[in-house]
């Protein structure tokens, strides 16, 4: 049975619409990141996927069950955005807290290990630095051992060696066979801590696969030069270009083709074109393509 | 469940503000008074001693059920606290009933000191037949003030509810004459005072002390406001948990 189902859900908030007929599925077992620009959708979908938002139309399902159900049933542990601790209790005293409200929790050492507590444990809530409040709000997340732990821009408080020590965290938890959907609008997060990215935008999934086959579903490369003041028309006519975007001066043509691009942008124009480069596509690219205003 | 109103009831206790306004004052004002007033006899031959130890138990229990209810909840709604509890298998309903629960349990130490010092220090002697019920009306009347800061804490985020609930308290306090018996108060608002559920609360332990039992009307309001303050309390808290 899938882990978690989303079927024609839509959300709105009066005029805005959030979340538009948003269809998706996950396995169980697997570690997915939600790609998107802010205001994509992603917390409003993670806060559906909890209860704790009702859909306006559509299902939502959780190994088969209601997200109520599934809450109810101590199988959902989440680390949503702004989440602030009790100040007067001390790390041990949270942890302990929440997973002796779940049914089948982690052991206390356990949870201190995979979120990487050791010497806080006795600390004050009110005492921890930012990063290490983000690694109290990890260990309540797991501390249920949910099968499904959601991750609202989990990193977004985090300096560099703190990201890399909570996505080690995340790992190993994801490794006991659990399910793990994260929310982030950082590229390198997606591609690099998942095995699957479905990038949202405006409500809608634009795509949906491996970081690879993103990058390769929006294709090619792209020709930069300086054009400086010339004009830019028929650009955009040359053979294999896709797009064209003009920003301070320098010309970015997406084609895909690179040789008949170059080829005709020195012979069939007759712009002087300087400080030429050519890349590959990236999934920054592919992501400012599929998530770009149309 | 239990576990979570132990921890609730912990993290009050480190609370400063807590400890002060709600352990320390009503220690603190019982002495003064006492060692003024003390050793005067009421009208009908209590000591005043007595009477006071009743009327600052009072306040204090009354301080300690606004202040470990209305700002804390207030509090947790706003930072997301209460998110991370809803997304737990704990229920809705449960994390209420453990917010009431826990205010009961941090209303005890301000009845307990007041009276332990009424004891050590003005010699207050009563029979157990009136300890037992004094402390156990002063126990359970405080369920409509914690339900009245749960509903404050419910509607109002933390910076409005603070001096909102502080408000309440004191107008409570005052009108239900804990400070200032209400004889000394003129005709309306004396009319006003004994409406009011602090004056009934209140009422109830002076009559015991006083050995005149339970007097039916007290029992009365105060169960009237606690049911209506109880309903406040649910409504507010259906309202401010909402799954839209």
């Amino acid at each position: 049975m899938d882990a978690i189902v989303f079927d024609q859900v839509s959300k709105d908030y009066g005029e805005v619409l959030a979340v538009d007929d948003l269809s998706l599925t996950i396995e169980p077992g697997r570690t997915v990141a939600l790609l998107g620009p802010n205001g994509a959708g992603k917390s409003t979908s993670i806060n559906m996927l909890l209860g704790l938002l009702k859909p306006t139309s559509g299902t939502i399902s959780v190994h088969g069950r209601t997200p109520d159900q599934a809450v109810a049933a101590g199988a959902m542990g989440a680390m949503l955005q702004s989440g602030e601790l009790i100040p007067e209790l001390t790390v041990k005293e949270l942890i302990d807290l929440i997973r002796r409200l779940y049914p089948q929790p982690l052991d206390l050492a356990e949870i201190v290990k995979l979120a990487d507590l050791g010497d806080l444990v006795k600390r004050r809530a009110n005492k921890l630095s930012g990063g290490q409040a983000q690694r109290v709000r990890f260990a309540l997340a797991i501390a249920g051992a949910p099968k499904i732990l959601l991750l609202d821009e989990p990193t977004a408080a985090m300096d560099v060696e703190s990201r890399l020590r909570f996505w080690e965290s995340m790992r190993d938890y994801a490794a006991g066979g659990r399910t793990v959907l994260f929310a982030t609008h950082y590229l390198e997060e997606a591609d690099e801590h998942s095995d699957r990215v479905i990038v949202i935008a405006k409500g809608k999934v634009v795509a949906d696969g491996t970081a690879a086959e993103i990058k390769a579903g929006v294709g090619g490369h792209t020709v930069r030069f300086a054009i400086g003041e010339q004009p830019a028309a028929g650009l955009d006519r040359l053979p294999g270009v896709t797009a064209v975007e003009i920003v301070a001066g320098t010309a970015a043509l997406r084609t895909s083709d690179t040789d008949a691009t170059l080829n005709a942008l020195y012979r069939a124009t007759s712009l002087e074109v300087r400080d030429l480069t050519l890349t590959g596509a990236d999934l920054e690219d592919a992501f400012l393509a599929l998530t770009r205003e149309p | 469940m239990l576990y979570y109103a132990r921890t609730e009831a912990l993290r009050m206790l480190r609370n400063r503000r807590y400890i002060i306004f709600v352990v320390l004052f009503p220690v603190v004002f019982y002495l003064i008074n006492a060692n003024i007033y003390g050793n005067q006899t009421a009208e009908d031959g209590v000591r005043v001693a007595v009477y006071l130890m009743v009327s600052m138990a009072a306040y204090g229990a009354l301080s300690a059920s606004m202040m470990s209810s209305a700002v804390p909840w207030a509090q947790e709604r706003q930072t997301g606290w209460l998110r991370q509890l809803q997304i737990t298998p704990l229920p809705g309903w449960a994390i209420i009933v453990t917010k009431l629960g826990a205010a009961m349990l941090l209303v005890l130490p301000s009845l307990v000191l007041v009276f332990a010092v009424a004891v050590l220090q003005q010699g207050v002697t009563l029979p157990v037949s009136r300890w037992v019920p004094l402390l156990l009306a002063l126990w359970l009347g405080t369920i409509p003030f914690i339900a009245l800061g749960l509903a404050i804490g419910s509607l109002l985020a933390p910076d409005a509810a603070q001096p909102v609930a502080m408000i309440c308290m004191f107008a409570l306090a005052l009108l239900g004459g804990l400070w200032f018996p209400v004889q000394v108060m003129g005709g309306t608002i004396r009319a006003i005072a004994e409406l009011t559920p602090s004056y009934r609360y209140a009422d109830l332990g002076w009559n015991i002390v006083a050995g005149n039992g339970l007097p039916l009307t007290d029992v009365l309001v105060v169960a009237g406001w606690a049911v209506v303050l109880g309903a406040a309390a649910t409504f507010a808290y259906r309202r401010a948990t909402v799954r839209a």
